[in-house]
């Protein structure tokens, strides 16, 4: 059992060695692709200047709160997109009959499939948020409460992509569905959780579990709450597990390449 | 015991029906119409071990189907398989240790690695201990001859090199059965015929049994003792390839050039296939007529030329879709 | 113009196909403007507050108008099918047609736009008056004007980034310029309306393209004046002259390079 675990996860990060290999073919564009995405990223704190010259507090939180809010969310962003990109065309790869070289494969297709690309630009969200966390005050232990934070929010994030994605098992047309429940948990990461009320912030924390990828977490940085800390690792193994277990009830209606649209 | 078991199997696909226009599209998404396609019925089968047996069909015969459901790909709805006692459908894992598989127009390997690096990678996906693979590759490399290119990164590598390459990382494990789904395609004359002696002479050394799927009548007849004929998700032929050319090679086909023009009509055992005037093509059936009862039909001192040949396995292959068809 | 009116409908026609995507595309601006929604519920302590000038329900309107215009041109498309035109060769087959290539690009993209814009304008105002109960001020005329300098602003986007595309003649890849521009638009000229900015900015912002492109037409669906109507439309009117101008120039200089490389 734990050869099997040792191994799989062999396979899994030389798949993704191998994937960032073929991006770095091309440097210039790599390098450009990350920089960008740092620019693109610092940009929106102009927003965040605007509003924070009308009020001292938006949402419940300091300017440099916000600062670290943006830092989780291109943090658990850039953590999903760059290692499990794949995660986020699912819906794509099942329709077109992608799966197959995969499932003839001894390894996990799931997670064989969702690690086979790595996007470049990514690494430039990772990076930004590192930086944020800099501007926001840096210690050892943020440091390292920062870096779980952005993997479990980034397994979160992928976790809700394989199961939107793993929806096109059953129906057609869903990787728009797919396209726009995933940018919905990006939308409110950038905002303080503040600023929503009642039912809408219910769903923040469960449904959207935007609270469990960056509100709380922030929390934990500014005054550390281990029953917090607990509460965010239970959900984010718990999202896992969901994932997996959705991606395999649906893989049995997996119908490779045969499943064409005939037209009348 | 054999290898391969196949009993009962059935596979069936909703097929999305989608009409014109805009009417069309948004009648598709609010009350989608399906259409039930019976891709595979109930098929029955089993493949010894270290044979080597050709499966063809038409497209969409159910060919790809059910390879797809021998290798763990797609679910049956009904039946079972069964390869090297293992059920594809509940240890798909524990199979895909033990078979490989080359899906001619599917690449599974990295295009920007070496092959070198690719079966590197492989073996590592099949947990091979390193020191076993490396011995493996160099097996490998001296029976496909690899030794030119072993060392360049496939994007650079020919069809042909890329394809000696496939079946190579699909070997690494030592699979005790290969699936090979039209490994010839596209490739040129030359670089098919070197495939299939490799292929053959795997089978030797390995006793690897091998699965193979093709247009190319080429592949069939040279590589394969035994035939499974598919079509419309039904096995319609299950033979030796002797049994099959000897159950067609009763009708000869006579290709003659005459001197003088001959007036000839279809009767009893003979079926004109051609005629020009002095250019004849005809059949004949050897079971009602002998060809020397033909041959004086046509007046052995007025022949130019005679060509007397048996009937293409092409020919034979795509007479049994048509009687199929035509039942 | 009938052929371009041709182009047009043929365009419109052919994305009818698609009204299921932009459906569901409205969801993901929905979520967006709700988001925006909550914001300045919380920035205003009471609804009758101004800041810099508008009130809560102006401001939510204010940022309906310019997402709408902003999620309704597709502009990264538009620039990557021009800049492809440009490097793969398409726009030398075009220099043989009997149309301007930049009058086609214009009106196939309007085409291309229309419903999607028909459907966010109708869904964006229902879902305004969900959030606020009430709508600005309004009246035919300002109806008709803000509808009018909309259309004008889609127009000049279009030239802009065509004319950014067509860059592409100079150099290898245009699309970081437009990626320039398209943040320019949507961090200074979308969420906040252009007083909200250091006064020392404003007279900047007012003579960019921002004024014209969204701040015009959601100024005046927010608080109408026709003083503020004609300004805009002498303005749109302008940059609609510049941007044409610009584009045929890049596009035959551009075109006259091709022919001295032989294509």
């Amino acid at each position: 059992m734990l050869t099997a675990v040792k191994n799989q996860l062999k396979i899994t990060l030389l798949t993704i060695k191998f994937a960032l290999m073929r991006e770095m073919l091309n440097k210039v564009t790599f390098v450009t692709n990350i920089i960008f995405m740092i620019l693109n990223n610092a940009s929106f704190i102009v927003q965040w200047i605007v509003l924070y010259s009308l009020k001292d507090n938006v949402g419940g939180y300091t300017f440099n709160q916000v600062l670290l809010l943006w830092g989780i969310a291109a943090g658990t962003y850039g953590v999903s997109r760059f290692f499990f990109k794949k995660a986020f065309s699912l819906a794509e790869t099942i329709n077109n009959g992608k799966l197959d070289s995969f499932l003839v494969q001894p390894k996990n297709v799931l997670l064989s499939v969702i690690t086979t690309d790595v996007e470049p630009s990514a690494i430039g969200d990772i990076l930004y948020a590192y930086i944020m966390l800099f501007i926001y005050g840096f210690s050892i232990e943020k440091f390292l409460l920062f870096t779980l934070f952005i993997f479990t929010g980034g397994f979160m994030l992928t976790a809700i992509a394989v199961i939107l994605g793993s929806l096109s098992f059953w129906f057609n047309k869903t990787d728009m569905i797919a396209d726009v429940g995933n940018s919905l948990t990006t939308n409110f990461a950038t905002y303080p959780d503040g600023i929503f009320k009642g039912v809408v912030k219910g769903i923040l924390y469960t449904i959207i579990p935007v609270g469990m990828i960056n509100y709380i977490p922030i929390k934990i940085l500014t005054e550390f709450n281990l029953g917090l800390t607990i509460a965010v690792l239970g959900f984010t193994i718990f999202m896992i597990a969901l994932a997996f277990f959705v991606f395999f009830k649906g893989l049995k209606k997996y119908s490779s390449s045969n499943l064409m649209i005939a037209r009348l | 015991m054999a290898i391969i078991e196949v009993k009962n199997l059935s596979k069936t696909f909703r097929v999305k029906l989608k009409e014109k226009g805009l009417k069309g599209s948004l009648k598709a998404i609010f009350k989608p119409k399906y259409k039930v396609v019976k891709a595979v019925k109930n098929i029955n089968f089993e493949v010894e071990k270290g044979e080597m047996i050709a499966f063809i069909g038409p497209n969409g015969a159910g060919k790809s189907t059910t390879i797809k459901m021998l290798t763990g790909i797609l679910y049956p709805d009904k039946g079972d398989v069964k390869v090297l006692d293992i059920d594809p459908k509940k240890e798909r894992k524990k199979l895909a240790y033990n078979i490989g598989t080359v899906f001619g127009q599917k690449e599974q390997l990295w295009t920007h690695l070496t092959p070198y690096d690719n079966f590197k990678f492989f073996g590592a996906i099949y947990d091979i201990p390193e020191s076993r693979v490396e011995k493996k590759i160099e097996e490998l490399k001296e029976l496909f001859e690899l030794e030119e290119f072993i060392n360049t990164p496939v994007r650079n590598l020919s069809l042909g090199q890329r394809i000696r390459c496939e079946i190579v990382a699909s070997l690494i494990h030592e699979p005790k059965v290969l699936f090979l789904d039209e490994p010839t395609i596209g490739l040129d004359p030359v670089v098919k015929e070197n495939i299939r002696s490799l292929i053959k002479r795997m089978n030797k050394e390995y006793k690897t049994t091998i699965f193979l799927t093709s247009h190319d009548v080429g592949d069939i007849e040279k590589l394969c003792k035994r035939v499974i004929i598919i079509n419309n998700g039904q096995v319609v032929l299950d033979d030796s390839m002797e049994n099959l050319k000897y159950h067609y090679l009763n009708k000869k086909i006579v290709e003659a050039k005459m001197k003088e023009k001959v007036n000839l009509d279809d009767e009893e055992g003979i079926t004109i296939l051609k005629d020009k005037g002095y250019n004849l093509k005809i059949e004949v059936d050897t079971q009602k007529r002998s060809v020397a009862d033909a041959l004086k039909l046509l007046n052995p001192d007025n022949i130019v030329d005679i060509n007397i040949s048996n009937m293409p396995l092409e020919e034979i292959i795509s007479n049994i879709y048509k009687d199929e068809a035509g039942k | 113009m009938r052929k371009y009116l041709f182009i047009f409908k043929s365009e419109l026609m052919s994305n009818l196909q698609y009204v299921f995507d932009i459906f569901v595309g409205f969801i993901g601006y929905f979520i967006m403007l709700f988001i925006l929604f909550n914001l300045w519920e919380y920035m205003y302590s009471d609804p009758s507050e101004l800041i810099n000038g508008y009130t809560m329900s102006q401001m939510t309107w204010y940022v309906i108008v310019t997402e709408i215009l902003w999620m309704t041109l597709g502009g990264r498309k538009l620039c990557r099918k021009i800049c492809n035109d440009v490097r793969g060769g398409n726009i030398a087959y075009n220099i043989n047609k009997p149309y301007s290539y930049i009058g086609y690009s214009l009106f196939s993209h309007l085409g291309g736009i229309a419903l999607k814009g028909l459907i966010y304008t109708i869904l964006g105002m229902i879902m305004g008056f969900c959030f606020l109960g009430e709508f600005p001020t309004i009246n035919i005329f300002s109806i008709v004007a803000v509808l009018i300098t909309g259309i004008l602003a889609t127009i000049i986007s279009i030239l802009l980034i065509t004319f950014i595309g067509l860059f592409s003649f100079i150099i290898e890849d245009a699309n970081p310029f437009y990626w320039l521009y398209s943040k320019f638009i949507l961090v200074l000229g979308t969420i906040f309306p252009i007083e909200y900015f250091p006064a020392v900015m404003q007279p900047i912002l007012t003579f960019s393209p921002i004024y014209v492109v969204s701040y015009g037409p959601a100024k005046l669906f927010v608080d109408f004046s026709w003083s503020n109507f004609l300004s805009v439309l002498i303005a749109q009117i302008i940059y609609v002259i510049i941007g044409y101008l610009l584009c045929t120039l890049i596009y035959k200089k551009g075109v006259k390079n091709l022919n001295v490389n032989g294509g």
